[in-house]
């Protein structure tokens, strides 16, 4: 495998992951449909993992890559569970509005 | 005369064996206990009156216990004999015991005897206690608890509801006397520095001049106090109500006793009186404007025990009288002899509803005198001293007094000339009184079959009475003159013209109600046809209106303004609060929408106001 | 020429994660979100991760969003649901939360800027990770294996068919 690498400000990636970050939470806070939440969520865990990856780069450690592996397993652990849950709200519901999951009011 | 503390003892150990077994006794040991409490207190009031008359009557007092020590203050349970209060001792135990050997038999087949004898005898502790006391605490002691038993005896019959708001209407319009008095003893302690009756006598003399405001105020407040016990204007409306009690309690308590409880108090404070001109005034007002209304009043009831009771409040009005033109003797003398005649006619009125099978109403009576002898003599005599007859006990005491009256300031013949009218009227009345009931034909079938059916125990007390009432007026009174200020019974020399005037005018009402009531000669039927007589007859029938002047002046509004804090605006304070905690709450249950996405968007809005400190831009 | 080829990757991945939040389909959506993850794993290499390249297209591309398109497909959702999600769409809901985006996003640059820091552009290969996750972060390794298997049993309880009916044996 090649073993290459390029130069780039540090911070011109941080302003891409914060970038992604942040158009993740966009789509968090607009959408309706529960899948389209699953999958901005997923978007601000890989820009995280993106930020963790930089900063491990700079420091020319490991330690970025190890930690981006285990925001990997957690995204993973979590979109099972999520995608298991928006079938039940699906089978209850028969439409996938997050907004009509309100019991917990008052 | 170390004996002194038992004769309050005596009682109180009646009231509290009969509260302890709380009627579990048979009748028969409840009437031992309670009546002859009240008997042992008057034999060691006898043995302790005799001994102190021996000793030539110099006070005597008698220290029980150091009732409390707060800051300097230190009331002691002392008791304190002198001229005064033997014969109010005298009174209560020996006319106490009489009526209670009468009460003995007259409430034998009602319910609750022992409850009965219990609050007597309790009654009678706290009249003791209150003749009795050194200092005004141990009086005011008294007086609370006079007031107290007055309430729970009238009440006794505690079924009927009326007879529950009758007890709290007295209780309510003393208590506003009680409230002055207790402002007076207030001052007193304030001014003087004691409560003690001898030291507040002898330092109210050097502490203030002759009619300083603040002894006249203190000497007002006092006599608002004794207005509401005796039932003086303007306080006198509890006293016809009180009729709702059992005929002994109102012998006992509206006639002979708690009533005169606000005539001892002057003249115990007699000195106060004296220092403050302007108070003795009003003493004497006071009791004119009583005895006048209550007079006419008594005219025109129909009720045996009202007539009684206004008849009573007319007797005080008098001895307030006698204490305000300065006749203190007299005034205490013609306590012990209204004592005498009021318990009397107030016992065989109870002999004479009794055998009406508790009929009240004169209008029903008629013709008794042959049926019932034995009341109809005691009633005869009862109303003749009431009606001051020459050679009646009344007769001597009455007398005194109208004629001091005549010799008071510059306007004493107006006094005069007033009180004579009422004793007019009172004349008046007692004939009506005996004519109507016990003369003439009979109006109901249960006159026609009035039994009278009393025991030896309620016959006795009416003939020893009977003859206190006529012979009651030989009592020398020399003890009381060492005490008073007039120093006895000897009063000026005046005009015989006047005096045989004063001794007529009796004779005079008895013979008009004789001609009116009796014999029907003197038919004054148009008279009363006429609308002038028909509403003055039902103005005088309403104790001339003060029943409704106080529901108008007083309970109206105060039921308006408790009916306008029905929802009591300091409750507000905490409703308040809880309101407010409430809806604050329920702002912020606003912000738990529900919904994901608002939590989010909320979670979103933190991180940028954070991220602002971080950055330092806040 | 390097740097170019980052950039260029950057607006790639920025460009499909716009297109990915405002598409009506999932379908679509879903393809964008892997087209931003295949640009990343791009940025990566370039960066000297290779291994976390690599993982980010077989685990986070081939594993997550399959997963996600088999339950799109599961659903069934038609163009009826392309309806109702272009309805709920309308462009005043973007205003709020895009302020709220723009103010963090200015306030990172605010704090990132003018930091001359550069990648010293060395790669960091698999041996080398490998060789600090199972010596320094074995325990992590450990509980993420926990958290798996924790998933794992949770999303399957969750997601069974006949929890309405095992509900009312119960009761």
């Amino acid at each position: 495998m090649m073993q290459t690498a390029i130069s780039v400000p540090v911070e011109h990636v941080l302003v891409l992951a914060v970038a992604l970050f942040l158009i993740g939470l966009t789509g968090v806070l607009v959408r309706r449909n529960i899948l389209f939440l699953l999958m901005s969520l997923e978007i601000m865990m890989n820009a995280c993992g993106l930020a963790f990856v930089v900063a491990g780069a700079r420091w020319v450690q490991a330690d970025g890559q190890i930690m981006y592996m285990f925001v990997l397993a957690l995204a993973a652990a979590e979109v099972a569970v999520g995608l298991g849950l928006v079938l039940q709200l699906e089978r209850r519901f028969r439409h996938l509005d997050i907004d009509a999951a309100s019991e917990l009011k008052g | 005369m170390d004996l002194l503390w038992l004769i309050p003892s005596f009682p109180l150990a009646g009231f509290m064996i009969l509260l302890l077994t709380q009627g579990r006794l048979p009748n028969s040991v409840v009437a031992i206990v309670g009546a002859g409490s009240i008997g042992a207190a008057a034999v060691v009031a006898f043995i302790v009156g005799s001994a102190f008359i021996d000793a030539g009557s110099m006070p005597y007092s008698q220290l029980l216990w150091a009732w409390m020590d707060v800051g300097g203050f230190t009331p002691e349970f002392t008791l304190y004999l002198d001229g005064l209060s033997l014969v109010m001792v005298g009174v209560i135990t020996g006319v106490g015991f009489l009526i209670h050997l009468y009460a003995s038999g007259y409430m034998a087949h009602e319910e609750g005897y022992s409850r009965f004898f219990a609050y007597m005898n309790l009654f009678v502790f706290a009249m003791l206690m209150l003749v009795l006391g050194d200092n005004l605490l141990v009086l005011f002691l008294g007086w609370e608890g006079v007031g107290l038993c007055s309430y729970l005896l009238i009440g006794f019959f505690h079924d009927d509801a009326e007879n529950g708001l009758a007890a709290r209407k007295a209780f309510v319009v003393t208590r506003v006397g009680d409230t002055a008095m207790a402002l007076g003893l207030f001052l007193l302690f304030r001014e003087l520095g004691s409560l003690q009756i001898q030291t507040i006598l002898h330092s109210a003399q050097t502490t203030w001049p002759d009619g300083s405001v603040l002894c006249t105020s203190i000497a007002l407040l006092l006599l608002g106090g004794a207005v509401g016990k005796s039932a003086q204007l303007p306080l006198q409306t509890w006293l016809p109500d009180a009729m709702a009690g059992p005929t002994p309690v109102s012998a006992l308590i509206h006639a002979a006793t708690m009533v005169t409880a606000g005539v001892y108090l002057i003249a115990r404070m007699h000195d106060l009186y004296l220092l403050a001109p302007v108070a003795q005034f009003a003493v004497a007002i006071v009791g004119l404007a009583t005895l006048f209304i209550s007079a006419f009043a008594a005219l025109t009831q129909n009720d045996l025990k009202r007539i009684l009771a206004y008849s009573t409040m007319s007797q005080i009005g008098y001895m307030f009288f006698a204490l305000g033109v300065g006749a203190w003797s007299a005034a205490i003398f013609h306590l012990m002899t209204h004592a005498f005649f009021k318990a009397l006619l107030f016992l065989a009125a109870g002999s004479v509803i009794l055998a009406m099978h508790h009929e009240q109403d004169v209008r029903q009576m008629g013709n008794l005198w042959k049926r019932l002898p034995i009341p109809f003599a005691c009633m005869l005599i009862g109303s003749a001293a009431l009606a001051a007859l020459p050679l009646t006990s009344g007769f001597y005491s009455k007398d005194i007094i109208l004629l001091t009256s005549w010799d008071y300031g510059t306007n004493g013949p107006w006094f005069w000339g007033l009180a004579v009218l009422a004793a007019f009227v009172t004349s008046l009345y007692s004939a009506r009184l005996i004519f109507v009931v016990f003369f003439g034909k009979a109006n109901s079938d249960a006159a026609s079959s009035a039994k009278d059916g009393s025991g030896w125990n309620m016959s006795l007390p009416l003939i020893v009475l009977a003859i206190l009432a006529v012979g009651g007026g030989w009592f020398g009174l020399d003890p009381v003159g060492d005490v008073l200020p007039d120093g006895g019974l000897e009063g000026a020399a005046h005009d015989p013209m006047l005096v045989w005037g004063t001794a007529l005018v009796p004779i005079i009402g008895v013979l008009t109600g004789y001609l009116v009531f009796g014999g029907g000669q003197l038919n004054v039927d148009k008279l009363l046809e006429t609308s002038l007589l028909r509403t003055l007859r039902r103005f005088w029938f309403s104790g001339w209106g003060f029943d409704a002047l106080y529901d108008r002046v007083l309970v109206r509004p105060f039921i308006f303004l408790a009916a306008l804090n029905k929802n009591d605006f300091v409750d507000l304070l905490y409703k308040g609060t809880a309101a407010l905690a409430r809806g604050a709450s329920q702002l912020v249950v606003r912000t738990q929408t529900g919904q994901l996405r608002w939590y989010a968007t909320s979670m979103a809005i933190g991180l940028a106001i954070v991220m602002l400190f971080v950055v330092g831009l806040l | 020429m390097e740097t170019t080829l980052f950039y260029l990757a950057a607006s790639v991945s920025l460009i499909s994660t716009l297109l990915v939040v405002t598409r009506t389909s999932a379908t679509h959506a879903l393809i964008y979100l892997i087209i931003s993850l295949l640009s990343i794993a791009v940025i990566f290499y370039l960066l000297g991760a290779p291994f976390a390249a690599a993982l980010e297209i077989v685990i986070y591309a081939g594993a997550i969003m399959v997963l996600f398109l088999f339950v799109v497909m599961m659903l069934n959702l038609g163009p009826s649901q392309m309806a109702q999600e272009r309805r709920w769409m309308e462009p005043r809901m973007w205003i709020g939360p895009s302020i709220l985006a723009f103010i963090l996003f200015l306030e990172v640059v605010y704090m990132v800027a003018g930091s001359p820091v550069v990648t010293p552009g060395t790669a960091i290969g698999p041996k080398l990770v490998g060789e600090q996750l199972f010596t320094t972060y074995l325990l992590g390794v450990e509980l993420a294996g926990f958290l798996l298997l924790a998933a794992l049993v949770g999303s399957y309880h969750v997601g069974r068919r006949y929890m309405r009916s095992r509900r009312e044996e119960v009761e």
